[in-house]
């Protein structure tokens, strides 16, 4: 039994508009989507531009949308969506590169502007350390499936409030913000909190939810989202550095 | 104002809408027929009572605080500039505060008899 792989075709220098185009690929048991992807580019057409990496979800390279649905190419089976015909296109809310390739700059533009990282204050320390940080279980439970996140964009592409503002940050990098903001270990609070708390911030989120939906590593951005709402809404801004630290060395 | 005070006055305005127009709805429509609530002496009466007045002006003040903060939202996602953000948000605040004032300004010329 064959496959028919219909793949959007785009080269923006190029076309004036998006074209499909399909093939014919042999079928076999556990063939993931990314194989038939492949396996046209090995064997029938060595144009089409794919960006994969590890084949295993652990990279995010190879997300695009699959019979209309984000998915990742690599850890979606042919035969789980459907097995006779398969359509693949490039993920919305991002500009084409080519083909199934998209510019995630932005993207990881906006991942940066929310201080993807925990922020200390006391330099001395962490350049000479003299103890560990501690934190407790339920503490790391709580940020806990946010850590999972491989910034594969797929929240983003599936995200309505991404498509009409541009300037909104998009569910990853809001699940990223509540992941390190709600670290005991962090004292960045004060630089977030003028993304988070802007006319184009956290709340410009309408709770449609598809971000989670979609998520390959079960993440849940949306409750990220709507936890980090209340967060901002009831907290006081951390004014200044140090402020908001909860952890003490022993 | 921050955002988040703008969006705890959104839900607040909310619940506060829901709570009063059921109370408008329930004096006009349940403690008064239905059918004499929006005869014109019975108009002119509410206007006398110190409670339906001040219901009135509360609901007034609620409704149109809710209404334009959520234009200013909708207007935001519309098209995503400083200049725009800033216009958009001054627009809605004046636009708010001109109907909360010509709304007033009709409670109390009720109050206060109208000019014939």
């Amino acid at each position: 039994m064959d496959t028919l792989l219909r793949v959007q075709r785009f080269e923006p220098t190029v076309d004036r508009a998006p074209k499909t185009q399909e093939y014919s690929v042999p079928f076999r048991d556990g063939m993931t989507v990314l194989d038939a992807i492949l396996y046209v580019k090995d064997y029938v057409d060595h144009s089409l531009a794919v960006r994969f990496s590890c084949r295993q979800a652990s990279c995010g390279s190879c997300g695009m949308k699959i019979n209309g649905v984000p998915r990742l190419a690599c850890y979606t089976q042919v035969a789980d969506v459907g097995g006779r015909e398969v359509t693949v296109s490039p993920m919305d809310n991002f500009p084409i590169v080519r083909d199934l390739v998209t510019d995630l700059t932005g993207f990881f533009e906006k991942h940066k502007e929310v201080i993807p990282h925990v922020v200390r204050r006391d330099s001395a320390e962490m350049e000479s350390p003299t103890s560990d940080y501690l934190m407790k279980p339920e503490d790391l439970e709580r940020i806990l499936q946010f850590t999972y996140c491989i910034k594969c964009g797929l929240c983003t592409s599936s995200c309505p409030t991404v498509a009409t503002d541009s300037l909104y940050p998009g569910p990853q990098a809001l699940a990223q913000a509540y992941r390190y903001t709600m670290d005991v270990r962090d004292e960045g609070g004060a630089e977030r909190f003028k993304v988070l708390d802007s006319a184009h911030g956290v709340f410009r989120c309408h709770y449609a939810g598809s971000c989670s939906a979609v998520c390959p590593k079960g993440v849940d951005p949306a409750l990220g989202i709507q936890l980090l709402k209340r967060h901002v809404m009831s907290a006081k801004p951390p004014r200044g550095p140090g402020e908001g630290a909860r952890t003490s060395k022993p | 104002m921050r955002e988040s005070r703008l969006m705890q006055l959104q839900y607040a305005t909310a619940a506060a809408a829901l709570v009063l127009v059921a109370v408008h709805l329930l004096m006009q429509g349940v403690l008064v027929p239905y059918s004499t609530a929006i005869s014109f002496d019975r108009v002119l009466a509410v206007y006398k009572d110190g409670v339906d007045v001040s219901l009135l002006e509360i609901l007034l003040i609620v409704v149109v605080a809710h209404g334009f903060n959520g234009v200013r939202i909708i207007l935001l996602e519309l098209r995503q500039t400083r200049s725009w953000t800033t216009w958009v948000s001054r627009g809605a605040l004046i636009a708010a505060a001109g109907t909360i004032a010509y709304g007033t300004r009709t409670i109390l010329l009720a109050v206060l008899g109208a000019p014939s």
